[in-house]
């Protein structure tokens, strides 16, 4: 079965800007679907609101397309109704971070068995490229037009000190591994964060000089860096660049998991 | 031998298309070249350059898998497959190493 078998083809083309990663993300995640043998009536997909958000809208299952923020709330009611369901949930970073903030790290805490995809694309996209708090030092928004002078947050470093039992991030350029975390993380029982550094040429780009994908797509391919190479650099007490994006696993472990029987 | 695996074509689904060239990035190949004439919808949608030469063209029936699949992968608006075609004359294609 190919990973396009599970699109609405009837909703297709998407509504998302030409470009945008998040069609890839989607991809990659059917793919991870595809290869763990499941059927429609196995997953369920959720989502809060954003343009990432509308990812469930496109894939021939049952979903949940629900309220800012709050799709973890509803994922976790879903998981405890029927536990034989495989629960995936595609968020962006506003949704997960700002609004959806304390819902995320109470569901990391708790580790509930679901997938958490994440689109981040470092601003809000659906209502106009406001910041968000993933935003980069510097990084211009509608919101902060001369640069943001705040501090953004590190969503798996945060997933992970929550107590997330898998956490990983790559971006669209990384396809194949991207593909392969996924995965990882519906096989693993807990609760499992993928963060994906995703483009938004629109929003994001049209404010940072990177309107042009393939730029983006050059940032991603350049200033990524795998985590085993940041963590030599630690050790040899060399500086990891602060413009590179650390990729990789960084944790897969067995806290105890609430939502699985047996 | 080759001659009578079904063989497949590759196709950029021109109603999906949104014109981002990703395909163009990441072909191994460089089978896809970026456009030159917006089409009806005002997309300027790839060229295909020898797509006999995609590995997925020859190989993905006799495999039964997609082999590479970069390019459909990436392809954010799905627009990649590949359907199928009567078999190549495999003594015109050339393959690369
Ligand atoms: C309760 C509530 N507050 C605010 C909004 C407006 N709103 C819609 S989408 C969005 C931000 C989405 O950003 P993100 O989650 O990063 O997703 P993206 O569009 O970037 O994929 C906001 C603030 C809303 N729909 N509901
Ligand atoms: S606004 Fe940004 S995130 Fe939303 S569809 Fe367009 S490119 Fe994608
Ligand atoms: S499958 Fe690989 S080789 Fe074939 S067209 Fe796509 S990217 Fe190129
Ligand atoms: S990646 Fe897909 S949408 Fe983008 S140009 Fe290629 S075929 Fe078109």
């Amino acid at each position: 079965m190919n990973f396009l078998e599970w699109y609405r083809v009837d909703r297709l083309p998407s509504i998302f800007c030409a470009g945008c990663g998040i069609g890839t993300v989607i991809n990659c995640t059917l793919s991870a679907v595809t290869s763990m043998g499941w059927r429609r009536n196995d997953v369920v997909f959720l989502s809060g609101i954003g343009c990432s958000s509308r990812a469930p809208g496109y894939i021939r299952t049952d979903s949940l397309h629900t309220t800012h923020g709050r799709a973890l709330a509803f994922a976790t009611g879903v998981k405890l109704a029927e536990p034989r369901l495989n629960v995936i949930l595609f968020t962006g970073d506003g949704d997960l971070a700002a609004i959806g903030g304390n819902h995320f790290i109470h569901a990391c805490r708790r580790n509930i068995d679901l997938t958490v995809v994440c689109v981040n694309n470092y601003i809000y996209g659906m209502t106009g490229g406001q910041g968000s708090p993933t935003t980069p030092v510097g990084a211009r928004s509608s919101t902060t037009p001369y640069g943001s002078t705040e501090t953004p947050f590190d969503l798996s470093e945060l997933a992970m000190a929550a107590g997330a039992n898998y956490v990983s991030r790559w971006t669209p350029y990384h396809t194949k591994e991207l593909t392969a975390a996924v995965k990882a993380g519906l096989e693993t029982p807990g609760l499992s964060f993928i963060e994906v550094m995703t483009q938004c040429p629109t929003g994001y780009g049209r404010a940072n000089r990177l309107r042009d994908v393939k730029e983006f797509m050059e940032i991603f391919r350049m200033r990524s860096m795998l985590k085993q190479k940041a963590d030599r650099l630690l050790k040899e007490g060399k500086p990891v660049p602060p413009d590179a994006i650390v990729i990789g696993e960084f944790v897969r472990r067995s806290r105890p998991v609430m939502g699985r029987r047996g | 031998m080759v001659k009578d695996v079904p063989c497949m074509r590759l196709v950029i689904d021109e109603n999906r298309c949104k014109g981002c060239n990703l395909c163009v990035l990441v072909c191994p190949y460089k089978i896809f070249r970026e456009g030159k004439k917006p089409n009806r919808k005002g997309i300027v949608v790839p060229e295909l350059d020898r797509p006999e030469r995609c590995p997925n063209c020859r190989l993905r029936q006799l495999y039964g898998r997609t082999i590479c699949g970069l390019c459909q992968l990436i392809c954010p608006d799905q627009a990649i497959d590949w359907i199928g075609e009567e078999p190549y004359e495999h003594m015109k294609v050339a393959i690369e190493y």
